[in-house]
């Protein structure tokens, strides 16, 4: 459903320190207006007129990086994130768009990604089965699609390609640019109806939260009926338990730890998939972040990368951080956003980065 | 925020301390460090009144660097004022002379786990649920599981003298703490002896526990930890009569059955809290307890504990109920099952002997219930932290249409107070059994120690003589 009053949620949350400890951005910043409460205590402090909208306020707003690990620990469920995106929006109602969020918006609408490059607009085909590409896995990481693909078609499935260079609209609808998010979203949407699949496959956790909650909850936006969205790192797993998909060792990986991807907190049961495929090429589990499943951190891999990349490099040291300390020589994920932003600083940790499609395609049995 | 040309040049001298990037003066940052976690703070937020404000807020990455920002406070005679987790609930956080917020959270590391001795020593700054964390991963747990596990930093439940859910068997925070490292005011820092207990002179460590940021800033800890129980038995009881289950659980203390948790609610909280977070309609009062360690020990703990009960007239409502309670002992308190505005609340709890305890209790309940009951308060309560020699009564009042005003709202909240530690101190009860004294109690202080207070005083003055360690709180004043 919907959520159209964030009052009740910053009202909630404003007081309450109960997801503190596990929000990222306040783990690097170390500052309590950049922490859950934070955030809810300004926006119910604006509606109290005890403070007002302005550059450095505004600037505070943006500073939350939507990862939704605030809510994935919240007992009672409160939607600080959506509450947040919601204020952003009010602020741009109101004419405080920060600059480079404006930059971004035309950027969007223009191309249907921040990278400046143009979405296909390719007639999508009918199939069965459809998968969403994206922009991060056409532009940012773009070798992970081309491994899903073979991974699929060993498994069985030769799905129709949607969005292929498009956001999903999280990244929009994260801005609070919600006209923006909701053209984007129906324009996928609209190619996922034109292939008539069934079954959306998804490459990442953030591919599969904007379809399966955030297209209702914040753009009000639902699936063609009948539409199962499948992250495709549990369809491989599912695969590979079943014999569909036989996987080898690999050599040469040293110790290995898996990166939980941005969002892959707001994908509650999709924590053991990745892990075991991992763990099936790697000869064994691999080895954990402190920053892990249900507490995951993102990577800076975020909407901060554009809009405070600051804070954003700061997430991905922290997770090469703590992958140093537990030993990895490679850190493994399958998301191309989260891949693209831990290549980008490894090298200063002494890290290798491997993108997990790419390492079980080069070792099917 | 003009900070003016004395202010600038504070500002500076803190800046090449810390760093540029350590230093706000922000309107946000300003704002969000104004309140803490007390209800008064809160309150007067919500009805859109501003609170006083720390002129700067410090964000200090270690003790030599917290050691130099005390010298520059205490040169000038600022306020500093130490900020772990703002979870307190007394206002001991709050900035109410301005001054420097000194936040500590950037102090977290975690130096050591020695797996032999059973010891981890951390910065004090780190979250009490993130070292818990860190200890699992080796298989061990700090046994101090408070409701604000997720919030409160090791200093400030140190400094407050905060308890845990099960302090029954494992202490407080204060009993678990080997040795500490502290900056005092003047900027010297300073350890406690390595070891917690020894006769070598008087244990002067005692003093920064319970003075709350009053005499120095805690920056380092050793804790004492344990391995994570092999079993965890609980179940849960309901008794008719509160009198024969406050003997139940005297009993199970005074013969040393050691469990680790007994939680019982008053008739009221047992028809509100327990039905309202656990589901339970139950009318009496609902018991929690538990024994862990070794499970054959355990096991037979809790078989002689059956025995007990069963002689009081206990109905036995299995383990269901009190495993669900354990796994959901800390959802009491995330809004919306928690108490929250516009309602007036405050936790008066308090802490005596077994002979008082029950008389106590009826008597608070009693003074609080007769002289607000214009203003429909409630009084519930639950008794959760059992020692050998007594237990502490964690109640609170309730009032769900306060005044309108915030000025009035804070008078009558201050006054249901009065009411209640009032009716504690003359059943013996202290001001209160964990939750520390902060803004809010600090009036108190004096009727607590009498004659002893000056000494209290006096021992502040020696340590902290310009004042500016925390002002107007635990009744120091500045």
């Amino acid at each position: 459903m919907q959520i159209i009053d964030s009052t009740p949620i910053s009202d909630n949350c404003r007081y309450c320190l109960m997801c503190r400890h596990v929000c990222p951005v306040g783990h690097v910043t170390r500052r309590e207006s950049l922490t859950p409460h934070g955030w809810g205590l300004l926006i119910a402090s604006v509606e109290r007129g005890l403070i007002a909208w302005d550059e450095k306020t505004v600037d505070v707003l943006y500073a939350c990086a939507d990862c939704g690990t605030c809510r994935a620990n919240c007992v009672t469920d409160q939607a600080l994130p959506d509450a947040i995106a919601l204020a952003r929006q009010s602020v741009i109602s109101a004419g405080l768009m920060p600059d480079v969020v404006a930059d971004l918006d035309a950027r969007l609408r223009q191309f249907g990604n921040p990278y400046g490059e143009p979405s296909s607009s390719d007639p999508v085909a009918k199939a069965a089965d459809a998968l969403f590409v994206g922009d991060d896995a056409k532009h940012a990481w773009s070798s992970a699609l081309d491994a899903a693909l073979s991974l699929l078609e060993r498994a069985g499935v030769k799905p129709a390609l949607i969005g292929v260079g498009r956001n999903s609209g999280y990244l929009p609808a994260s801005l609070g640019l919600y006209e923006t998010a909701k053209s984007i979203a129906e324009a996928n949407l609209a190619e996922l109806a034109a292939t008539g699949a069934r079954r959306l496959f998804v490459l990442s956790a953030g591919d599969y939260d904007a379809f399966a909650r955030l297209y209702d909850e914040r753009l009000g936006l639902a699936l063609p009926d009948g539409v199962e969205v499948i992250e495709v790192v549990s369809f491989l797993s599912g695969a590979a338990e079943s014999g569909r998909l036989r996987l080898r060792a690999a050599d040469g990986l040293g110790k290995c730890a898996y990166v939980d991807p941005t969002h892959a907190v707001r994908v509650a049961s999709r924590h053991e998939a990745p892990r075991r495929l991992l763990g099936t090429v790697v000869g064994g589990p691999p080895v954990e972040l402190f920053w892990r499943r249900e507490r995951a951190h993102p990577s800076g891999n975020t909407a901060l990368q554009f809009t405070q990349p600051k804070i954003s490099n700061h997430l991905t040291y922290s997770r090469l951080d703590d992958a140093k300390n537990v030993g990895a020589e490679t850190v493994v994920t399958e998301c191309s956003g989260t891949l693209a932003q831990l290549a980008k600083h490894a090298p200063k940790f002494g890290v290798r980065v491997q993108g997990l499609y790419e390492l079980l395609a080069a070792n099917v049995a | 925020m003009a900070l003016g040309i004395f202010g600038q040049m504070v500002r500076s001298e803190l800046e090449d301390v810390v760093g540029e990037a350590f230093v706000s003066t922000d309107e946000t940052d300003r704002l969000v460090y104004s309140t803490d976690w007390s209800w008064m703070a809160q309150m007067w937020l919500d009805r859109g009144q501003p609170l006083s404000k720390p002129d700067v807020i410090v964000h200090p990455g270690s003790p030599e660097e917290i050691a130099d920002i005390m010298k520059i406070a205490n040169g000038y005679r600022i306020p500093v004022v130490p900020y772990g987790g703002g979870s307190g609930t007394q206002g001991g956080a709050l900035a109410t002379h301005g001054g420097i917020v000194v936040d500590t959270k950037r102090l977290s590391k975690i130096i050591e786990i020695d797996e032999k001795s059973l010891k981890a020593t951390a910065q004090a700054g780190i979250i009490n649920e993130q070292l818990e964390w860190a200890l699992n991963e080796k298989g061990l747990t700090f046994p101090h599981y408070p409701a604000s596990s997720n919030c409160a930093t090791l200093a400030g439940f140190l400094a407050a003298r905060g308890t845990g859910t099960i302090s029954t068997k494992y202490g407080k925070a204060e009993d678990l703490v080997m040795t500490m490292q502290v900056v005092l005011p003047n900027g010297t820092i300073i350890r406690t002896p390595a070891v917690p207990n020894h006769s070598s002179g008087p244990d002067f460590g005692r003093i920064f526990l319970g003075a709350e940021g009053t005499m120095g800033i805690i920056t380092e800890a050793t804790v004492q930890v344990d391995h994570i129980p092999e079993a965890r038995y609980l179940r849960a009881l309901l008794f008719e009569d509160l009198s024969k289950a406050l003997e139940a659980g005297r009993r199970l203390m005074t013969r040393r059955l050691d469990p680790f948790v007994i939680r019982l609610y008053d008739a009221h909280s047992t028809a509100s809290q327990v039905k309202r977070v656990l589901g339970y309609e139950l009318e009496g009062s609902y018991m929690v307890v538990g024994f862990d360690g070794d499970p054959d020990i355990a096991a037979l703990q809790e078989r002689k504990a059956m025995a007990i009960f069963d002689e009081l007239g206990a109905r036995d409502l299995g383990r269901e109920p009190g495993e669900r309670w354990w796994n959901h002992r800390y959802d009491f308190y995330y809004p919306p099952k928690s108490l929250k505005l516009p309602w007036m609340y405050g936790t008066t709890e308090t802490v005596t002997t077994y002979d008082k305890i029950e008389a106590l209790y009826w008597a608070k309940k009693r003074a609080v219930e007769e002289t607000y009951a214009d203003h429909g308060v409630q009084y519930i309560g639950h008794f959760s932290h059992w020692y050998h020699w007594g237990v502490s009564l964690y109640d609170r009042f309730i009032i769900e249409e306060p005044p309108e005003d915030a000025e009035e709202a804070l008078t009558l909240h201050n006054r249901v107070w009065t009411t209640a530690v009032r009716a504690s101190f003359e059943h013996g009860g202290m001001i209160n059994d964990h939750h520390g004294v902060g803004l809010k109690l600090g009036r108190f202080a004096r009727m607590q120690y009498g004659p002893a207070w000056d000494l209290l005083v006096s021992l502040k003055k020696a340590i902290d003589p310009n004042g500016i360690m925390n002002p107007g709180k635990i009744g120091f004043g500045a």
